[in-house]
């Protein structure tokens, strides 16, 4: 009975205790002829003893006032047992099973187990191991609770916020506190709103959100397409990553200067940067996610797509409208709460449409840019800043590599004013006006159109 | 078997397996062995085999006889039952193929292989058929399926009245496969069903799966009490009759696409296999009340293997089935307060009275009335009703029982039920809530080596103590101040008076002191009630896993007595509340009460079918309660050292228990990790409170007997309102704001609040006389692994 008890956690392991090991422990006795038979109904007998025996040592640990079991509970149930108990066994030092190396030759004997006798050299521990005697036992006091309420003393674990007035009986929650052992989840609501309260510490299980989240969406190559729009529609949805979102928005910005940098003509650049600004109008999607306290880190990504002067030529239109898109949903939500949020960057993009020397990359994105703000920037910065007339003279200039800002230009204007079912040539009088406002260039294109033309001058159709 | 399918007058099994009634008159002339054979199957209540048998008797009975000599106890006809299986033609199922004799022998004939036939017959022998063919391992994986099919497919509201009866009949098929050796057949019906049965099961479920061979399912205790005892099942009238028709007729409760077995001839056997196991090992409460209108809890407290667990009282000739019917039979109790001798009373009031005048606090009088108030309907037990005490008083007595008044009007008073009419986290209600919830003062051990397994604190607050596994005690006193004992090398006759004694106590010395003594963990510590809160406790108990119980002199800090005669470790032990005497509970599956001056026991209180794992004396020291590991709490009469109350209701072992104050409740917690408070006058289950995560391990009444404290290894204190009426709380709000997580909130609505510690699991928790709540635990330092 002895050997078959010290392999004692293996057989709690898988449950079943298998013939095979009774007949290597007759083989050490020496008897070699055990029929199967004995064999196998003596297994089944080692299980149940087994089973009896832990179901004995289950009371002493209960009583014990533990909730793992020792090797001191095993000893005294075998001793209620009348059994000899087994020698050499504490729980001051566990045992740590090692797995040996698999038999090649013998593969159907499965894992082997063993415990492994470390050699100790006295003469070391002698010389250098200071025995240090533990501390007695010491008993400290605390108020666990004052009339009622856990005063905030660090004997006491955090305090937990409560989700609600009306719940008096649900206290225990999640987040810093300890997780009590039955206790395992928490709700993500609840640690979001406690993450805004306390220090915030990013937990393991967002850490690696992050890092899979990131690693999904760049680079990004074609294959896994499925993996991004996982990852996109995880950002989009998913509540609970506020904790994450200045570490993303700094991802961002990262990526977007990077991909910048190196000039932004190749196409997995602009592959990147579609990637990035599909982020972050999916962050902003997500309306679990609190954007507000980190516009002035979002916003510079977004200008910086939008207007850099020479972006990948097969992305750039895409890019620019994106970012427009973006700029354009932001303003909607966080212009009231920040009045001087548009006229700042009503400047910007003014001074990138005007300004001397721009690019006609730059010049495009303003107009994209104006057009995502609204109408009335759009008509302050073609019409009355005189964009359309510097772009004009531009497109006048050099007649290559115009299009993409003509068209943009164009679309601008039919953003301020749809042109008419039916045309009529303007008589010289508007013609003039036309010329003066929006020079020669795009004068010549509106011309055709009366109403569309006063439309766009007056902001009025007749 | 095949004609094993009684009609419906079976009405009730429990009748039919009772009525052996007096011999009819055809069976007069029949052999003895055809009678046994037909008492037989009337007794299992094959009404059709009875009947055909006795055709038989009366028509073929002399010529049939001679042709099955060698197999003189196999009539014919049973032979013809037992063989049908093999010789049923999937040409022709009907229900009637071999409902005459002759028919079936042409039919064995047909089959053209007589010597098989032979050769079974006289395989079979003297065990007789049926017994083979109930050992067939495949009819009980059948009847199962069919069992848990019908059952499924039943209708939703008898589908909680249903579900119960699955888990006896798995528990006897898996022993029945056992027993007849089917090692595997039964392992794989194990794994095939086990996983579809209430989680309430899964501690028994696992003992039941560690039974792997005849001889274990033989001494096993567990399955002998379910071979023994009849397993009572909870059923309404018309569930029940449902569950007949399905037996006998297999109407009803048909899934989509169970195909021919239920038709079929297996399923008629797996069906007689069912009936085999209901007939035998079950007892059904047939009630009028509707389905729906029976609690849970009800449910709980009334199926089981109840019969052993409830004690028969000696002279009673129908044996009680129904706790709340032994309950009723065991008349009131005395849960009053104990009184207090007159000499006593009339000292005390005088030295009150002696205080009044000197602090000049008119306040400070005796009120009898505000010690010990009478509750109407509670019948206060008188003087001679108390096991002996000394019959003079002493000083301590006096300063006991005066400190008793001025602790009632120094008490802080909890109300919880105030909280429950309103929001109590408003600030106006700030204050409420400080009334209504106790102050916790919790200590904590840290560097306890492998465990403490049980703190307690004296009732003056002045000592606290701990036993560890290593099998020491330790004390602390809380007070700061050095504990001295006495010296052992004095003269005798240089004691004249107190002074003298302390001039032998011993120099120097620490405020804390390790008393050495025991060989084995020690698993509980009581201090002496004698001198209350108005001193220090002189006597310390402890019992530990050596099967003893020590006396400890806290003035010598010795150990003075070993009290043996359990032999098993003792569990618990407790002091009387009025000193002098002391109970004990153990393994060995009693509880035993002692006097400090007598080394040898004098109750024994036996009748528990597992450990006696906690006791607890009611204040007035008439009755004492003990916790079981067979799921069951008893109050028993201290001096009669009988049974008088048995609870039922807990899904698990009792892990400890409190009796209130006032005398009138007792809560239990088991590890179903629920706490019940019971009415103890009626033995009836009050109401169930959970919301713990782990064990529970210490219970605590406030003064006022309106709160319950407890203590857990989930790292908790949790305070619950006793005077609420509980139940699960209503979460229909929460619903749509965290659908899905409704598994984590199962606490009741009486769970005022929730006190975490940081790791450290509450061994003890205690109120001090003025409504303290005192805790204590030990730290569990993070596991470095």
């Amino acid at each position: 009975m002895n050997k078959p008890k010290a392999r004692l956690p293996q057989a709690q392991n898988t449950g079943i205790y298998k013939k095979d090991t009774i007949r290597d422990v007759a083989e050490s006795l020496g008897i070699t002829s055990l029929s199967d038979a004995v064999a196998s109904s003596l297994a089944s007998d080692v299980e149940y003893r087994i089973h009896q025996v832990i179901e004995e040592a289950a009371r002493f640990m209960r009583h014990a006032r533990r909730t793992s079991m020792t090797t001191s509970d095993i000893d005294l149930a075998l001793r209620v047992l009348n059994i000899e108990p087994l020698y050499g066994h504490s729980s001051h030092n566990p045992h740590i099973f090692r797995r040996a190396l698999p038999f090649p030759q013998l593969p159907a004997a499965g894992p082997v187990y063993f415990v492994e006798d470390e050699e100790i050299d006295f003469d070391r521990v002698l010389r250098e191991d200071k025995i240090t005697l533990p501390r007695g036992v010491s008993y400290t006091a605390h108020w666990l609770a004052v009339e009622g309420v856990q005063p905030l003393i660090p004997e006491n674990p955090p305090a937990i916020p409560r989700d609600d007035a009306q719940d008096p009986t649900k206290a225990l929650a999640a987040g810093n506190v300890p997780l009590s052992p039955g206790r395992a989840s928490a709700n993500a609501k609840k640690q979001q709103q406690q993450q805004q309260l306390v220090k915030q510490v990013l937990s393991r299980e967002l850490q690696l959100y992050y890092t899979r989240l990131t690693s999904s969406l760049l680079p990004p190559t074609s294959a896994d397409h499925a993996k991004r729009t996982a990852a996109l529609a995880s950002l989009r949805n998913d509540a609970g990553l506020q904790a994450l979102l200045p570490y993303l928005i700094r991802w961002i910005g990262e990526g977007v200067v990077g991909a910048l940098k190196e000039g932004g003509q190749s196409e997995n650049d602009g592959r990147v940067l579609e990637v990035l600004m599909d982020v972050i109008s999916a962050i902003m999607d997500n309306t679990t996610l609190f954007v507000e306290p980190y516009l002035h880190q979002i916003l510079p990504p977004i200008l910086s797509t939008l207007l850099h002067s020479s972006l990948p030529p097969t992305h750039s239109t895409h890019l620019r409208t994106s970012a427009s898109q973006s700029l354009s949903r932001l303003l909607t939500q966080h212009s009231t709460t920040y009045p001087s949020l548009s006229p700042r960057i009503m400047k910007t993009l003014l001074l990138a449409l005007i300004g001397e020397g721009k690019s006609v990359g730059t010049r495009e994105g303003a107009i994209r840019g104006l057009i995502g703000v609204g109408k009335e920037a759009v008509r302050k910065g073609l019409v009355e800043g005189g964009g359309a007339k510097v772009i004009g003279n531009e497109c006048t200039a050099s007649s290559w590599g115009m299009e993409p800002l003509v068209e943009a230009a164009m679309h601008a204007f039919v953003i301020l004013q749809p042109p008419s079912d039916m045309p009529e040539s303007a008589d010289a009088e508007l013609l003039t006006s036309l010329r003066e406002a929006l020079g020669n260039f795009f004068a010549e294109k509106l011309a055709g159109d009366r109403g569309w033309a006063v439309g766009v001058l007056t902001g009025t159709s007749t | 078997m095949s004609e094993a399918s009684p009609t419906a007058e079976v009405s009730s099994p429990e009748e039919a397996a009772s009525s052996n009634s007096a011999p009819q008159d055809p069976v007069q002339n029949a052999s003895t062995t055809d009678r046994m054979v037909l008492e037989y199957l009337r007794a299992r209540g094959h009404n059709s085999a009875e009947r055909a048998l006795m055709e038989v008797l009366e028509n073929v009975d002399s010529d049939d006889k001679e042709k099955h000599t060698e197999t003189p106890t196999v009539s014919t006809d049973e032979l013809v039952r037992s063989l049908a299986v093999y010789a049923q033609k999937p040409s022709r199922p009907g229900e009637n193929v071999l409902k005459d004799s002759t028919s079936v022998l042409q039919e064995l004939t047909t089959m053209g292989n007589p010597t098989n036939i032979q050769n079974l017959i006289a395989s079979i022998g003297a065990v007789g058929a049926e017994e083979i063919l109930a050992l067939d391992p495949t009819d009980k994986q059948d009847g199962f399926t069919e069992l848990e099919a019908w059952v499924d497919g039943s209708l939703d509201m008898y589908k909680p009245e249903f579900r119960p009866i699955l888990f006896p009949i798995f528990c006897h098929f898996y022993l029945d496969l056992i027993q007849s050796g089917f090692r595997e057949a039964a392992l794989k019906f194990f794994s095939t069903f086990s996983l579809s049965l209430a989680a309430a099961h899964t501690a028994t479920l696992h003992h039941l799966s560690t039974l792997l061979l005849p001889s274990h399912a033989q001494n096993d205790d567990l399955a002998q009490r379910f071979r023994n005892e009849k397993y009572a099942v909870r059923m309404s009238r018309s569930g029940f009759s449902l569950l007949v028709g399905w037996l006998t007729e297999g109407v009803g409760g048909e899934a989509a696409g169970a195909g021919e077995g239920f038709s079929g001839e297996r399923g008629k056997r797996g069906r007689a296999a069912v009936m085999r196991v209901v007939n035998n090992h079950l007892r059904f409460d047939v009630s009028a009340s509707n389905t729906t209108s029976v609690s849970p809890n009800a449910w709980e407290e009334s199926t089981g293997l109840l019969s052993s667990l409830i004690p028969q009282t000696p002279g009673a000739t129908a044996s009680l089935t129904n706790p709340q019917a032994f309950n009723s039979s065991q008349g009131g109790l005395k849960l009053g307060p104990s009184p207090i001798s007159e000499e006593l009373r009339a000292e005390a009031e005088y030295k009150l009275r002696e205080q009044a005048t000197v602090e000049t606090d008119p306040g400070a009088q005796y009120d009898a009335s505000n010690i010990r108030p009478s509750v109407p309907g509670i019948v206060a037990p008188t003087e001679t009703d108390l096991p002996p005490l000394p019959p003079t008083f002493k000083s301590i007595d006096v300063a006991r029982e005066v400190q008793k008044v001025r602790d009632a009007r120094k008490r802080i008073r909890l109300e919880p039920s105030a909280l429950t009419n309103g929001d109590i986290d408003s600030p106006q209600n700030a204050t409420l809530r400080a009334r209504a919830l106790p102050s916790v003062c919790a200590y904590t051990l840290h560097d306890a080596g492998e465990g403490a397994p049980c703190t307690t604190f004296s009732p003056d607050t002045s000592l606290m103590a701990a036993g560890f596994a290593e099998s020491y005690i330790r004390i602390w006193s809380l007070k700061g101040e050095k504990l001295r004992g006495l010296r052992s090398d004095f003269q005798a006759s240089s004691i004249q008076n107190s002074s003298s004694i302390q001039r032998i106590r011993e120099k120097g010395g620490t405020s804390t002191r390790k008393l050495i003594g025991h060989s084995g963990p020690v698993y509980s510590l009581s201090f002496d009630p004698l001198s209350g809160s108005a001193g220090p406790p002189k006597y310390l108990l402890s019992a530990s896993a050596d099967a003893t119980t020590r006396l400890w002199s806290l003035d010598t800090m010795t150990n003075v007595v070993a009290y043996r005669g359990h032999q098993n470790p003792v569990w618990d032990v407790q002091w009387s509340p009025l000193g002098v005497y002391f109970a004990t509970g153990s393994r060995d599956r009693t509880a035993r009460l002692w006097s400090t001056d007598r080394t040898s026991c004098l109750r024994v209180y036996a009748g528990h079918l597992n450990d006696v794992d906690c006791v607890k004396f009611h204040p007035n020291s008439l009755y004492l309660a003990t916790g079981s590991s067979d799921w069951t709490a008893r109050l028993w009469d201290v001096q009669k050292g009988s049974c008088v109350r048995v609870f039922i209701g807990h899904q698990g072992s009792l892990s400890s228990l409190a009796i209130s104050p006032d005398g009138r409740y007792l809560a239990s917690a088991g590890e179903d990790l629920a706490i019940n408070l019971w009415d103890l006058g009626s033995g009836r289950r009050i109401k169930k409170m959970t919301g713990h995560t782990a064990s529970i391990y210490s219970l605590a009444f406030s003064e006022e007997s309106s709160m319950l404290v407890s203590g857990s290894a989930d790292w908790t204190v949790r305070c619950w309102d006793v005077k609420s009426a509980g139940g699960m709380a209503n979460k229909a709000r929460e619903n749509g704001l965290f659908g899905g997580e409704q598994s984590d909130h199962h606490e009741t609505s009486d769970l005022v609040t929730t006190f975490p510690t940081k790791r450290t699991p509450i061994t003890n928790v205690q109120f001090t006389p003025r409504n303290l709540c005192l805790v204590a635990g030990v730290y569990q330092a993070p596991d470095p692994r």
